[in-house]
């Protein structure tokens, strides 16, 4: 009887060890509610510690010195030893590696870790990170609409007063306006493109006796003219991988800004006109006629729509074309020694049809998903014109140093533009004078459209598989209907 | 609050992790000081783990050790489990006594996991007492009144217990912006359908006890459904978080009750019955961790795609079949608009004619061999072919993704079978077998993503201005120069096809007058098109083109653009790749046919064909099955090589690239997984035989 009840008290310990180990299924299944709301609590201990941290070394260093002890504790800087993630769609060397350099020289400023992650199928990625819970702390996006989603769902934050106010000081409203999503502000411009231009050679324009059209129906007239004279007016190419269609968008936006003007652009954009109105219906067709003319255009993969975008920039300079429609940024893919200037490659402004001079943009914002002092400084830091500076200065030397042209372009209004060339400075005054910018308006669509059946539909309409009825009717249907 | 809370989860997960510790090391029963300090400190250390991950705010450190400590606790648990039952034999009263306990924890721990009780700590010690009470008295009392009056009173006592402590709303997270998400716990009970609800259930039961033929007492086997009916009905149907506290006692007591009342009335059982409890759950147990990571890897995201697919776009609101409607109602996704272009297209109707020319000579042969109509290689190959180019005609005129689905499984299953096996049966025993059969297998290495990229450059196109880079195109355009130039070149081409085709000719008549009728038709369709290329030639083919003005320009193929045929060029890379794979499988099975079934055909006079055909098809047939099987799945899912090449441009969409960018590009998730749906049941019937036809082969 004895034994058996030692026996038993074995037999209990297990029982208990039973117990406790069924607590973990428990534990487990609570562990990620439980989480959750502790992980603010947390953060703020462990700056707390590490703080402190700092405070004893300092002391540790400065014993015989008592009065400097204290001013050394004054400026211990809270950011010291935060990370901060980063993550955007600018993945070539030349754009991650010069946003990630002007990063670390702010990092390095304030003994902290700034990482920036650039990846190209960026737009994909960040939908399943933000759904899936495991977002950046900030990220880079190049579509005010899916800014307004994020926004609408709760996953960004919007910018605090502080912040705000060194983006305002800094910044133009029309380009803030971009970040605003229902009268919030969730995203800070940092970078700017311009759509609206035309790249030429002017030595080719002088040989052949042409001049800069100043209107729509000059630039029609000179590339009938082009045809004529046998030269090749336009290269065009809409290929982009899983974007293809996209620059055949912009033309779209262009003429319907010229056109219709900003406010049916807006109306367009917004959805409150049809997307197969019969003014859309006249602008698809006006661009098609345009390049199906006989002899109208250079496709250097064999059609429009198997020409990778970028593979546009050699045969301008080579001559096999005369004009190539692109946006500011495609400096960025003309063969290595390209000269820009009267001398070389030049641009003119895609001429308005009213002579009101719109003007098409597009670019990239910031918007943070983490609310802690490190990331505000971090965006506070992209609203300051040492951010476009320094993110300047490092494009331009990850090109080459010197009279290149870097590619990029800042909306700050406080940028130094001694730092830029006259060509991009000439962007820069069309950027900040126009009276009339639009976003690109693909970017502000639902994603549905702006980054699917509007790239895709365009690509059946350019290749002439669909007709234009065809195609602006499957993208209407193809609008979310909430 | 929160740090209270984590401080008690942690001591206890540490004494588990000991006690789990000391109970793996003292298995053998002996008392062994130093094995338990050995326990105590290893407990010890895996609690440490579980606290530095808990509190680390380093998400890597904390999900590190999170599976770190998933993976030792789950360990412990499997061995504890195992010890559990070992007890059922000999020694049912602690065995009972510890279910007891245990059961009741696991409950009350999960109301305290997912923080649906107040005051959770005392609650769950009073649970485990009272669990192990009664687990101890049912496995010792044997007389039924007793037992029924012990069971009852637990379970309502149980329920009574969860119910007293339940809170109104349950605080789920608290978002940054200081708003909380609540879930509402107190069901608002109505009585009506918990009725109805509890009667269906306990009808369920007669009619599983009629239909098993039974012998339990007819109110245990109606107790099962009625306590899951009445389960259901008070806490899936009523709006949760409306009700009061009385609403929570019936609603709990009610099912501690029944499952109270369930145990009780069992007798408790003999030693066979024990050993037999025993095993069955010793078989559970060792199956729980594959159930597991199956339910959770592909069960679970099953079912969750399937409930997606009802909803809108977001997943929150149940919209119906609204998505199923729109993969069918897209004319990009279901297309039938074209039919009539299907009668306009010369390729139905060569179709057409070579499956009525194949036909006839499989008529004109069955008369000679007494059947009906008899298939020869040669004049079912030509209906084949026939077949499969009215097919292509048809998927050429409806358009859309799921025809394009289509397409690609007949095309690339059908050529890359037949291909593989006519090179399988051609280079066996052959010279340099071995080499020929690498080469074939080399683009199985090659990923389809790479394998996309390399097509893309072969079918690569320039501005007709320029000389062609792409492998393909060049030597089209080469081919129009050549056939422009008149040069010996030229001569030499039409020289070369013309003899090919008299070469065909005479075989043809060779095996007419020999009696491989089927050959011979076969070879005689082949010349065809040589004499038809040696015209071409003569009157110009490849790839230029004469202006109005009577210039000749180069013209190029644009192999990816050109809709529809551009399907085709893709599916030309994967039966690139997948050709290799069926040759392999056909080339091992071609030899594991048993020599003397072929040389007894031979004696028996049969030629070389008919040994083929009559022999070692029949012999390979399973394994045709399988890799046609297996073909029409990989094929079904077909997505890196559209994603790389067109990414579902100009009309080449497929199923998998759609519902990628409905989901992850548009966030249409609705959308995206209502096609992910349909794709799963159209690989459903082909899985099924599949499994079946394995099931068979192992019997």
């Amino acid at each position: 009887m004895k034994v058996r009840r030692k026996h038993m008290k074995v037999k209990l310990v297990r029982l208990l060890a039973l117990m406790a180990a069924l607590a973990l299924v428990a534990g487990a299944c609570g562990g990620d509610e439980t989480d959750t709301p502790a992980t603010p609590e947390t953060v703020v201990v462990t700056s707390i510690v590490t703080e402190t941290e700092t405070v004893t070394e300092v002391v540790t260093e400065t014993v015989t010195e008592v009065v400097t002890e204290t001013v050394e504790v004054e400026m211990v800087n809270p950011l010291a030893g935060t990370t901060v993630t980063v993550f955007g769609p600018e993945s070539s060397d030349a754009e991650a590696g010069s946003h990630q350099a002007a990063l670390d020289i702010f990092a390095a400023q304030n003994d902290m870790t700034i990482q920036y992650t650039g990846e190209r199928s960026f737009s994909d990625l960040i939908n399943a990170q933000a759904a899936g819970g495991n977002p950046p702390d900030i990220a880079v996006f190049p579509q005010p609409g899916k800014i307004a989603d994020f926004a609408r769902e709760g996953w960004i934050l919007p910018i605090p007063d502080d912040v705000l106010a060194t983006m305002d000081a800094n910044i133009g409203a029309a380009w803030n306006a971009f970040g605003n999503v229902d009268g919030v502000q969730y995203a800070i411009p940092t970078k700017a493109d311009l759509k609206s231009l035309v790249w030429y050679r002017p030595a080719d324009f002088a040989a052949n006796g042409y001049e800069v059209p100043g209107t729509w129906a000059d630039l029609k007239a000179l590339s009938q003219q082009m045809i004529d004279d046998g030269n090749v007016p336009w290269c065009v190419g809409i290929e982009s991988g899983g974007a293809t269609g996209w620059a055949f968008t912009d033309w779209v936006e262009d003429l319907t800004l010229r056109y219709e003007g900003a406010d049916f652009y807006d109306e367009w954009v917004a959805h409150t006109i049809p997307f197969d109105s019969p003014e859309m219906n006249a602008i698809w067709t006006e661009i098609l006629a345009l390049w199906n003319t006989p002899g109208a255009v250079y496709a250097e993969g064999g059609t429009i729509s198997s020409t990778f975008f970028g593979d546009n920039g050699r045969p301008l300079v080579e001559g096999d074309c005369m004009m190539h429609r692109q946006a500011s940024f495609f400096s960025a893919f003309f063969p290595d020694g390209t000269a820009f200037g009267p001398d070389g490659v030049d641009v003119f402004y895609f001429p308005s049809v009213t002579g009101d001079r719109p003007v098409l943009g597009a670019g990239t914002l910031v918007s943070a998903f983490r609310d802690a002092p490190e990331v505000w400084a971090v965006m506070e830091y992209y609203a300051s014109p040492e951010y476009a500076d320094n993110r300047q200065r490092f494009q331009n030397l990850s090109k080459g140093g010197g009279a290149v042209l870097s590619g990029f372009l800042s909306p700050n209004l406080n940028a130094d533009l001694s730092l830029y060339q006259p060509l991009e400075q000439s962007f820069l005054d069309i950027l900040f004078t126009a009276e009339v910018v639009r976003f690109d308006g693909s970017d502000l669509m639902p994603a549905a459209v702006g980054a699917g059946t509007f790239w895709s539909e365009a690509t059946s309409a350019v290749n002439g598989d669909k007709t234009v009825e065809e195609a602006t009717a499957a993208i209407e249907s193809s609008w979310p209907s909430s | 609050m929160v740090g209270v809370l984590s401080v008690a989860v942690n001591l206890l997960m540490a004494l588990g992790m000991a006690g789990g510790a000391g109970l793996w090391i003292d298995r053998t029963g002996r008392r062994s000081r130093t094995r338990r300090i050995i326990a105590v400190v290893v407990g010890a250390g895996l609690g440490a783990l579980t606290w530095w991950g808990i509190t680390s705010v380093d998400k890597l450190e904390t999900t590190a050790t999170g599976v770190v400590v998933s993976i030792l606790a789950s360990g412990l648990i499997f061995v504890a489990a195992n010890k559990l039952f070992d007890l059922a034999p000999d020694r049912w009263a602690v065995f009972t006594t510890l279910v007891g306990a245990a059961c009741s924890f696991t409950g009350f721990a999960m109301l305290w996991g997912n923080r649906v009780i107040d005051g959770p700590v005392l609650r769950t010690v009073v649970a485990t007492a009272l669990g192990a009470a009664a687990g101890y008295l049912l496995g010792t009392v044997e007389r039924p009144g007793p037992r029924l009056a012990i069971g009852t009173g637990a379970g309502a006592a149980l329920g009574a217990l969860a119910a007293s402590g339940m809170r109104a709303v349950i605080l789920v997270f608290e978002l940054e912006q200081g708003t909380f998400e609540l879930w509402p716990v107190l069901p608002d009970l109505r009585y009506v359908p918990l009725a109805i609800l509890t009667l269906a259930g306990a009808g369920a039961g007669l009619v599983v006890r009629l239909l098993r033929r039974r012998e339990t007492p007819l109110l245990r086997s109606l107790m099962p459904g009625a306590i899951l009916g009445y389960a259901v009905g008070a806490w899936l149907v009523p709006d949760l978080g409306l009700g009061t506290r009385t609403d929570a006692y019936v609603a709990a007591i009610g099912v501690g009750l029944g499952i109270g009342a369930l145990v009780g009335l069992k007798p408790i059982p003999d030693h066979n019955a024990r050993g037999q409890i025993e095993g069955s759950a010793r078989a559970y147990i060792f199956l729980i961790p594959a159930l597991g990571f199956i339910a959770s890897t592909l069960i679970i995201p099953t079912l969750r795609t399937l409930f997606l697919s009802f909803h809108d776009a977001r997943g929150q609101e149940y919209v119906g079949f609204v998505n199923y409607r729109d993969v069918f109602g897209s004319p990009n996704i279901f297309n039938l608009e074209g039919w009539a272009g299907i009668f306009g297209s010369k390729l139905f109707w060569v179709g057409a004619v070579l499956i009525l020319f194949g036909m006839g000579v499989s008529v004109v042969l069955g008369r000679q061999s007494g059947y009906r109509i008899s298939f020869s290689p040669g004049s079912g190959g030509i209906a084949a072919l026939g077949a499969m180019l009215a097919l292509f005609a048809v998927f050429a005129a409806m358009r859309g993704t799921l025809f394009n689905n289509l397409w690609w499984v007949v095309t690339v299953t059908v050529i890359s079978t037949t291909a593989g096996l006519a090179i399988a049966v051609l280079a066996d025993r052959s010279k340099g077998e071995s080499i020929a059969k690498s080469l074939i297998f080399m683009p199985m290495a090659i990923s389809f993503v790479g394998a996309g990229v390399i097509w893309r450059f072969m079918y690569l196109a320039r501005d007709v201005s320029k000389p062609q880079t792409g492998v393909i195109n060049t030597f089209w355009v080469g081919l129009g120069n050549l056939s422009l130039s008149r040069g010996p070149g030229f001569w030499i081409a039409v020289v070369l096809s013309l003899g090919l085709a008299a070469l065909m000719v005479r075989l043809a008549l060779r095996a007419w007058r020999v009696g491989e009728r089927g050959i011979g038709a076969g070879a005689a369709v082949c010349a065809l098109p040589l004499v038809w290329f040696a015209y071409a030639l003569w009157r110009g083919v490849g790839g230029f083109e004469v202006r109005d003005n009577g210039d000749v320009v180069a013209s190029t193929i644009q192999f990816a653009q050109q809709a529809p045929f551009n399907n085709v060029w893709l599916m030309l890379v994967l039966i690139w790749i997948q050709t290799g794979f069926t040759m392999v499988i056909f080339s091992a099975a071609i030899k594991a046919v048993p020599s003397e079934l072929i040389e007894a055909a031979r004696v028996d006079g049969a030629s070389e064909s008919q040994a083929f055909w009559r022999v070692i098809i029949p012999q390979i047939a399973p394994t045709i099955g399988v890799v046609i099987t297996t073909l029409i799945v990989l094929v079904m899912k077909v997505f890196d090589i559209v994603k790389v090449m067109t990414n579902g441009n100009f009309g080449t969409q497929v199923i998998a690239n759609e519902m990628w960018q409905r989901a992850f590009t548009e966030l249409n998730f609705g959308l995206g997984s209502a096609l992910a749906v349909v794709l799963f049941i159209a690989v459903l019937p082909i899985l099924f035989l599949n499994i079946r036809r394995m099931q068979k082969a192992a019997s």
